[in-house]
């Protein structure tokens, strides 16, 4: 039996570890998307004292590994008695820590944002945060879009630093194959297609969303 | 700039032409029926020109003529389709059999031209001194320290040799130009070809360059000038060329050229800008 | 912690510190290498080299280096952990910065080009005196940039069984059984590594500024 044979006999555990490594990443980013979001507010002044505090957290993920930040919430949060399991770290790291990256994209995309656009809203009577979800984040975030896809790449290729907490995802999958059968190389190639596939499928989409952007008219405000 | 003057006195002195071989002339550039196209658009048609060593060669002609297209062919940086130009004697860009020149034989050619920009391409990576003794040092292989006092005495004579040690993007555009007319100087080039050289200049820096530009032709360099100032070219020029869609329709000297111009289209071009 | 976790700890940011740096030196100059091959446009090479460089940035580096650690020897190649996951982080960090510098190239101004020929230089002299100086400067921003996600994607080498800095936080706690502390400490010396990079890149983007003239 030749070694893709093999594999294919065992294409189940190939595909429940895609299916666990898009749960999460699924899971992860949407919760991501919406710390970025939920961080933006908190940075557009309604709570001043917050700004600084808020600005040196998200700086501070920003320099650290996503792994040490799993090891955190895995190996570290028992110390407090949160007892979280490896799939919930993961999960919970992944979020916060791409949260806080898309958190610093919108925020540089909000510094250019046109001031004119918010006093308009302000003269029809908007409140703060109608504005903020009417106005301003959907604008962000079509603008940001093309940083938003590279985030996303690096989000999904962070799901694989789980494997060292234990998660069973796509690349566990690939080195308990690799371990029962020995055929290391044929099972990561298909592992690597897989990541490679998501990636370019996850590209387009940014793309796809591009041209409804421009038919939109966000490029150009 | 004062010393310009003081040290100007070389004389323009052309040879005899060389017997028998119509190719080899002592003129510094030899342009024969030159032509051009940019897709389908003729730039040049069948133009010659001969610029003898010491003179000061204006082209004139409104935007879209062909003149900066022409001045470009000179140093090969335009490659013409057709035609031949010669540098000192020595043909550029293509070799007797007509197959194109090595980078190395084209480089070679090209270091006895001097040329200098509408927008100036100093290097922003090197300061001022840099900038005049790289091309010295790393094309002629000169010692830096001959090339730096070269430099120095250059940028004494464009006045900008207080401003050696500094970066490209702390002068302003008509400090620039001169450092540029030192950097191409400094080759000892056997023609400066100069492509609209104070169009990019705010009005009140145009004059500093000119004054450089007239100073060397005191001095006995070979120019060949691209321009849009009138009263400069009818000072400095011992030719002037009047370029139109790629042909020469009108070459003079600047003061049958500026007084008794021959055809109508150079009467109108001269009417709109003086 | 003691004296020891100390000791270990300071172990593994300086394993980190060197597995990253030699990765990043050879990432740095392979980059400029692909680069300058795919400017050539030779037919099938380019092809590849498009190839690699999607893969390289789409495959998360624990995978790469388990596949690189874990494939070696059924090529008959006994590779040394440390060799791997140089391998695993030098072909992820060429894939960027190969990019890096190529669009610096292309972006590189055509007037400054000509002004160095018109002065006689040839394409090389070119290259090498004015070109290469001014795109490493312009490029330098973003190869800090590179650095500072090579030095976060780092901990995947803890795969493949180097104590880094990450995982030598494991081996802290099996003895201390007080996790927390080793962590803490770790992210403090992550954040001193990387946080230096942040500060070397807004230099490096000051001096690329005063470049544009």
């Amino acid at each position: 039996m030749s070694n893709w044979q093999i594999l294919w006999q065992a294409r189940d555990q190939f595909w429940s570890g895609f299916l666990s490594t898009m749960t999460i990443f699924g899971c992860a980013i949407s919760a991501a998307f919406v710390i970025g979001c939920v961080l933006l507010y908190l940075l557009e002044g309604s709570r001043p004292r917050l700004a600084v505090p808020l600005r040196v957290f998200i700086d501070g993920m920003r320099m650290l590994p996503f792994l040490i930040l799993a090891y955190l919430l895995y190996y570290g949060l028992p110390s407090f008695g949160i007892r979280l399991d490896a799939w919930w770290s993961g999960v919970g790291a992944l979020a916060v820590y791409h949260g806080c990256y898309i958190a610093e994209i919108f925020r540089g995309s909000r510094l250019t944002f046109p001031p004119g656009q918010i006093e308009a809203a302000q003269a029809h009577g908007f409140t703060r945060s109608k504005m903020f979800l009417r106005l301003i984040l959907p604008q962000i975030v079509m603008q940001t879009r093309p940083l938003l896809g590279n985030q996303l790449i690096y989000a999904l290729k962070d799901t694989a630093f789980l494997v060292i907490i234990t998660v069973q995802e796509l690349t566990a999958a690939a080195n308990s194959l690799s371990g029962t059968y020995f055929i290391p190389t044929e099972a990561f190639i298909v592992v690597i297609g897989f990541y490679w596939a998501v990636s370019i499928v996850m590209e387009v989409i940014v793309k796809q969303c591009g041209r409804f952007g421009s038919r939109r008219g966000f490029d150009n405000v | 700039m004062s010393d310009l003057h003081a040290t100007a006195g070389r004389q323009a002195t052309p040879e005899p032409p060389a017997a028998g071989n119509s190719h080899v002339t002592t003129a510094a550039v030899s342009i024969r029926n030159l032509s051009k196209s940019f897709d389908d658009v003729e730039v040049l048609r069948d133009v010659n020109l001969e610029v003898k060593q010491g003179d000061v060669v204006t082209i004139l002609g409104s935007s879209g003529s062909g003149k900066s297209t022409l001045l470009r062919c000179i140093n090969w940086l335009e490659q013409p389709e057709r035609g031949t130009i010669h540098i000192a004697g020595e043909r550029i860009g293509m070799n007797a059999d007509g197959r194109p020149m090595s980078v190395k034989a084209l480089a070679r050619v090209r270091a006895r031209t001097g040329m200098v920009f509408q927008s100036f391409n100093l290097w922003p990576h090197l300061n001022v001194l840099h900038n005049v003794t790289e091309a010295p040092i790393h094309v002629l292989g000169q010692p830096r320290q001959e090339a730096e006092a070269r430099a120095r005495e250059l940028l004494d004579k464009v006045g900008m040799s207080h401003k050696q040690d500094a970066y490209p993007n702390t002068l302003s555009g008509g400090q620039k130009q001169r450092v540029a007319i030192a950097r191409a100087l400094a080759m000892q080039p056997e023609v400066m070809l100069f492509d609209e050289p104070t169009s990019a200049l705010d009005p009140e820096l145009v004059g500093e360059v000119l004054g450089v530009i007239k100073a060397l032709s005191a001095e006995g360099y070979t120019m060949v000038i691209v321009t849009h100032e009138m009263a400069f070219s009818r000072a400095v020029s011992d030719q002037v060329v009047f370029l139109e869609k790629g042909l020469i329709i009108e070459q003079a000297d600047p003061e049958t050229f500026f007084t008794r111009p021959r055809t109508e289209r150079v009467q109108r071009f001269l009417e709109r800008h003086q | 912690m003691n004296a020891s976790a100390w000791h270990m700890l300071l172990e593994g940011a300086w394993t980190t510190l060197w597995i990253s740096g030699v990765s990043i030196a050879m990432g740095v100059t392979a980059g400029l290498i692909l680069a300058l091959i795919r400017l050539a446009r030779v037919p099938v090479i380019d092809q590849l080299l498009v190839l690699y460089i999607s893969l390289a940035r789409a495959t998360p580096l624990v995978t790469l280096a388990l596949f690189i650690f874990l494939s070696a020897p059924t090529f008959g190649l006994q590779l040394d952990r440390n060799v791997a996951g140089i391998l695993a982080l030098t072909l992820n960090t060429t894939a960027f910065n190969a990019e890096i510098w190529r669009s610096a190239f292309r972006n590189f101004s055509r007037e400054q080009r000509e002004a160095a020929m018109a002065t006689g230089m040839t394409p090389w002299i070119t290259f090498r005196r004015i070109m290469l100086p001014q795109m490493v400067i312009t490029s330098l921003p973003g190869l800090i940039n590179e650095m500072s996600f090579l030095i976060k994607g780092s901990p995947a080498i803890a795969v493949i069984g180097i104590v880094d800095l990450t995982r030598v936080t494991n081996r802290i706690s099996a003895v201390t059984y007080e996790p927390l502390p080793p962590i803490l400490v770790a992210c403090v010396l992550y954040m001193a590594i990387i946080g230096g990079l942040v500060w070397a890149q807004r230099v490096a983007e000051r001096r690329a500024n005063r470049l544009a003239v």
